[in-house]
């Protein structure tokens, strides 16, 4: 299953004719974009065949190899690498993108990236762990005292219990670093020296490494709680980022002798201390407030409905855990657990705003990711759901909080509560106080995130989509070349998307920028007559032709200034650069493209140069012609 | 079955143009006809194959011809090709 990225990666080089043929390399979310220098030399049958290579096509003058999600970025960087392109490319390609995007996107981006990868591990959790507290809830059954428990339980908390440690290591490989430290940071932040972030209510040590000699407010500088973060995702991806950060820092300005021990050492020691003392402590004190706050503003319906909003955002945050002192405290206090169907309300409804996705969407991956997820939603496990879906394509994530704040605020007016904590959604039955008003709180959070993500949300707008299918900035190439694709920097001519020929097998577009004339006024008798089929004449402006339509060359005049390309429905168009200009013996045309090669439509098949052609004493009128038009009943021309 | 045979002495060869004058003269009749270059043969009603032959002067080429009207066709064709090229 796993790919050897080296390998693919080498072998793509093998087969594109080698570094020298490579102009520029660039990747977007699933394909490897190279503008390639000599076409020839490109080894198509063998491109297809290498592993990792899904598919392949030719567009904008880039061959595009389809690699895939999560696995396209690993091979370009071993590309990179083979091809000693610099690194700095892949960098300049990445800020440019991430430049074009809105500051919450760009932050919103990594959490997305860090958690697709590790979704099987929490879904897989997340259902079990759904299904087996649900179970040991059952009154009667006494599944709570099994064995089976004990051990179903473990296995279905690890991916959970250890989560810092599978997100440290995503993380680390989003960010660039080294993911092995990156796995010692996660495995740090739940140090089984620390108190389990769980039972912080129990109480913790702290050490206090200067002393108690600098203090800022209530809080002293190198103060560090003996907490783990289990269940934590921000401070983990945030850690990880600077581990990443310090890594590369000391990669480029450690001498390459002491890199080896110099640079993991200073990482993992700089990022511990950042991580306790620092990131750590933010944290905690955020917790603190967010506790604090709920438990005032559970206290009336308007101040649950503000939670049940905030609710995912808190999940988001990891600050959830705490909420189990207050579900405590409240059954201690009065017997009744008010908290949970908030809890219930804001989780059920990110089970309906995943579902939505889940349900409309046409992506198979998205699917795939998405019905499971909101499974293990319904079960009251929404890391799945949340991480992997709705905050990544961010309307259902909002979606589900109008559903949770509907939800609580009714929870809220009804009075309903549970007699016991720790289970939500459907388990949620078990413990509820009026099952019937329960069904109406779930109903209602869920159908309006679910009809807000359905009515809201689609799937071009979602940043993920995008990414997957928008094109990529070109990376500027060691020759600093400018992107082909790129209108504002380059000198490159944009295609025309108008239709000058229709029949009834398709269309041809204009190849040319220019002044489109009638086949008439074509300053040529072969051509205006027909003879060689219904066409039109362009008076050119640029200097570059375009594939017509997608097809395959069936012809590269060997004076070059002639091409045909068979299309759609047999339709053959010849596109003839200049009248006589085969007398040019190709001087000032340079086609791209040779006999068989598959072209798409907007593809740059040649250039040529209209100041050889007018010194030569040619007319540059391009000639366009559909020459099996007899074959067709109705062709138009404009 | 008629055969043409003949030499191209055009300097330019069958370009773009004369390839149409051929394609179209051979269209107004309903007999078939297969441009040999060597061991290279080509429908020769496919302009875009036929141009893709390349053939330049000095180049001999067979056409073979078949149908109803052969041989008032293998006329035409070989008038064109001596006309033009």
């Amino acid at each position: 299953m796993a790919l050897d990225y080296r390998k693919c990666a080498q072998e793509i080089v093998d087969h594109i004719g080698g570094r020298e043929n490579v102009a520029q390399a660039a990747h977007c979310a699933t394909r490897l974009r190279l503008v390639i220098k000599d076409n020839s030399k490109v080894e198509k049958e063998y491109l297809d065949s290498v592993d990792g290579v899904k598919g392949m096509f030719e567009s904008n003058g880039q061959l595009q190899l389809i690699i895939g999600t999560g696995t396209v970025n690993k091979v370009y960087d071993e590309f990179l690498s083979i091809t000693g392109m610099t690194a700095a490319t892949k960098d300049d390609v990445k800020a440019a993108a991430a430049a074009a995007q809105p500051l919450w996107k760009r932050l919103l981006k990594p959490i997305g990236d860090v958690f697709v990868p590790i979704l099987p591990a929490i879904v897989a959790s997340g259902l079990m762990m759904g299904l087996v507290e649900a179970l040991a809830k059952i009154p009667g059954l006494g599944f709570a005292e099994s064995d089976w428990f004990g051990f179903l339980d473990m296995v279905a908390n690890t991916a959970f219990a250890y989560l810092p440690v599978i997100v440290a290591i995503s993380a680390a490989r989003v960010f660039g670093g080294n993911i092995f430290l990156g796995a010692v940071i996660g495995l740090l932040m739940i140090h089984s020296a620390l108190t389990n972030g769980w039972n912080a209510a129990n109480g913790y040590g702290v050490w206090y490494l200067f002393g108690h000699n600098f203090m800022i407010g209530g809080f002293t500088i190198g103060q560090i709680n003996q907490l783990g973060y289990q269940g934590h995702v921000i401070p983990v991806i945030l850690s990880v980022f600077c581990m990443c950060q310090i890594e590369k820092f000391l990669h480029k300005h450690v001498p390459e002798m002491l890199d080896l021990f110099i640079t993991p050492l200073c990482t993992v020691m700089i990022t511990a201390l950042l991580t306790f003392m620092l990131i750590g402590p933010i944290f905690s004190s955020l917790e603190t407030i967010v506790l604090n706050f709920a438990q005032i503003l559970v206290k009336n319906p308007l101040g649950a409905m503000v939670m049940g909003a905030l609710y995912p955002a808190t999940v988001v945050m990891g600050l959830h855990h705490m909420y189990n002192v207050i579900e405590a405290g409240m059954l201690s206090s009065v017997g009744l657990n008010t908290w949970m169907p908030i809890a219930s309300a804001a989780n059920f409804a990110q089970f309906g705003a995943c579902l939505a996705v889940g349900l409309k969407t046409r992506n198979a991956k998205t699917k795939t990711v998405a019905v499971p997820s909101a499974l293990s939603a319904s079960l009251g496990i929404t890391e799945p759901a949340i991480f992997g879906v709705n905050m990544r394509f961010y309307k259902p994530f909002v979606a589900g909080m109008v559903g949770g704040a509907v939800g609580s605020i009714f929870g809220a007016i009804t009075g309903i509560g549970a007699t016991a904590y720790g289970v939500t959604g459907i388990p949620g039955y078990l413990t509820i106080n009026n099952p019937i008003i329960y069904t109406i709180l779930l109903a209602v959070s869920c159908g309006v995130a679910f009809a807000g993500t359905w009515s809201f949300w689609s799937e071009e707008e979602s940043p993920a989509a995008r990414s997957a299918s928008a094109p990529a900035p070109a990376a500027p190439a060691a020759s600093a070349a400018p992107a082909p694709q790129a209108p504002a920097s380059s000198s490159e001519e944009l295609f025309d998307q108008k239709a000058i020929i229709k029949c009834e097998a398709g269309e041809v577009f204009q190849p040319v920028r220019g002044t489109v004339v009638k086949q008439e006024e074509i300053p040529d008798a072969t051509f205006a007559q027909g003879v060689l089929g219904k066409g039109v004449g362009i008076n050119p402006d640029g200097e570059t032709v375009f594939a017509p339509m997608d097809g395959t060359i069936s012809s590269v005049a060997e004076s070059k200034h002639a091409i045909g390309i068979t299309g759609p429905g047999e339709m053959e168009v010849l596109i003839h650069v200049g009248i006589d200009t085969v007398n040019m013996n190709g001087d000032g045309f340079e086609p791209f493209v040779k006999e068989g090669d598959a072209v798409k439509k907007g593809q740059p098949i040649l250039k040529f140069s209209k100041e050889k052609i007018k010194a030569a004493n040619y007319s540059d009128c391009v000639v366009v012609l559909l020459t099996n038009s007899d074959d067709y009943k109705e062709v138009q021309t404009d | 079955m008629k055969e043409v045979r003949y030499v191209i002495t055009d300097p330019l060869g069958i370009h773009a143009r004369p390839a149409g004058i051929l394609v179209r003269t051979l269209k107004q009749f309903k007999s078939s006809a297969v441009l040999f270059k060597g061991d290279v043969n080509v429908d020769m009603k496919a302009l875009m194959k036929l141009m893709g032959l390349g053939i330049k002067q000095g180049d001999a080429i067979l056409v073979r011809i078949e149908g109803e009207d052969e041989d008032s066709c293998a006329a035409a064709l070989e008038k064109e090709l001596k006309d033009n090229l």
